[in-house]
């Protein structure tokens, strides 16, 4: 093996690249032309260029199936596409209903929802709260305990009217 | 009137499966070819070049339009293909013995100049250039199968490679280079 490699024919370092591309006609313009010169004056690269024409194309291997095997994997194959186009119409809707325009419908949805329990709910709960409703009496105790003390400003206030009435009176 | 591809993606993008089955029907000789060339298994290939259909329609929506559609899908096929070898070399070696007698030996591509004795050389180069084929790495072998096999431009390949030109160039160069120096043998 070791000899047949080194029996290996070697095209000019710097064209070998170009030789390939010029197989495969993949060399345009200048490029071509430079090539097509440089053959015409060596050996090397020729025998290297004929020795790509005969081998490269013996590694074009191609597979022909019978046509049963197009018919099977035809019908194999829609038989996957119906199978996964199911799943997909699944994943779509599901997909669709958390589409960013459904964002802001939901989003107001809630705020609606909040205010209308705020305006409409707030007396139907209070009543039943017997949290606020100490609370009132808290506020009421203080007021009832003060009631003699107010019922005595009430006298004082009349004996204010008294004493006024009858610094008058004496005046008269 | 024959749609262009890029038609028949639209109409695809909007449901119309019938669309979508037409791309099928265009593209999947040469996509099993393409499978077949790095698998050089009948089975693989079909279930390969399948499953590269099934991902371009789950991902129809995906598809850009920067690049043609047959880049596109055939970028998924190589990319398949390419994982397929990995795994495959991941795989235990107890399998390949399976694997091999799985493969089916593709004939050489018929060329009416080809002379009884090249036949012969044909069928030797047949099992060999499998073997010389596996010991390229994967981005020499992509760009040569693609190139070699399938006669695509260096442009295609290095859009499908997502790669520059002059990198595809170099890796033809050495592909060929290293198959050169393994089939001396059939030169």
């Amino acid at each position: 093996m070791t000899e047949q490699i080194n029996t290996l024919i070697n095209a000019c370092g710097e064209m070998e690249e170009n030789l390939v591309l010029f197989h495969y006609g993949d060399l345009r313009g200048d490029e071509r032309n430079e090539v097509q010169a440089h053959l015409k004056n060596c050996a090397t690269c020729t025998a290297y260029l004929k020795h790509l024409n005969t081998l490269l194309p013996l590694t074009r291997q191609v597979d022909e199936p019978p046509p049963e095997f197009w018919t099977h994997y035809n019908r194999e194959l829609r038989e996957k596409l119906d199978s996964v186009a199911e799943k997909k119409s699944w994943r779509q809707s599901f997909v669709d209903f958390f589409q960013p325009r459904w964002v802001p419908v939901l989003a107001m949805a809630a705020v609606f929802t909040l205010a209308l329990t705020f305006t409409f709910g707030k007396g139907m709960w209070s009543n039943n709260d017997p949290a606020k409703e100490d609370v009132a009496i808290m506020e009421l105790m203080p007021v009832a305990e003060n009631l003699d003390f107010f019922a005595s400003m009430d006298v004082l206030d009349d004996l204010d009217l008294l004493e006024s009435m009858g610094s008058q009176g004496n005046a008269a | 009137m024959t749609r262009g591809d890029e038609d028949l993606v639209a109409s695809a993008r909007q449901g119309d499966r019938r669309a979508f089955e037409e791309l099928v029907d265009r593209h999947e000789r040469r996509a099993y070819h393409i499978a077949f060339d790095f698998t050089r298994n009948r089975e693989d290939a079909k279930d390969l070049s399948q499953e590269a259909f099934l991902k371009a329609f789950t991902n129809l929506k995906n598809f850009d339009g920067r690049s043609s559609f047959y880049t596109w899908f055939y970028r998924i096929i190589v990319n398949l293909c390419l994982d397929y070898k990995r795994r495959q070399k991941r795989a235990p070696a107890d399998t390949f013995d399976e694997r091999v007698e799985n493969q089916v030996e593709p004939s050489h591509e018929p060329e009416k100049t080809r002379s009884p004795d090249q036949d012969v050389m044909a069928r030797q180069i047949s099992r060999a250039i499998g073997a010389a084929l596996e010991t390229l790495p994967a981005r020499q072998r992509t760009a040569f199968v693609l190139k070699n096999h399938q006669g695509l431009s260096i442009k295609e390949i290095a859009e499908l490679m997502e790669t520059a030109e002059g990198t595809v160039k170099v890796h033809l160069h050495r592909a060929v280079t290293a198959l050169r120096e393994r089939l001396a043998e059939f030169a």
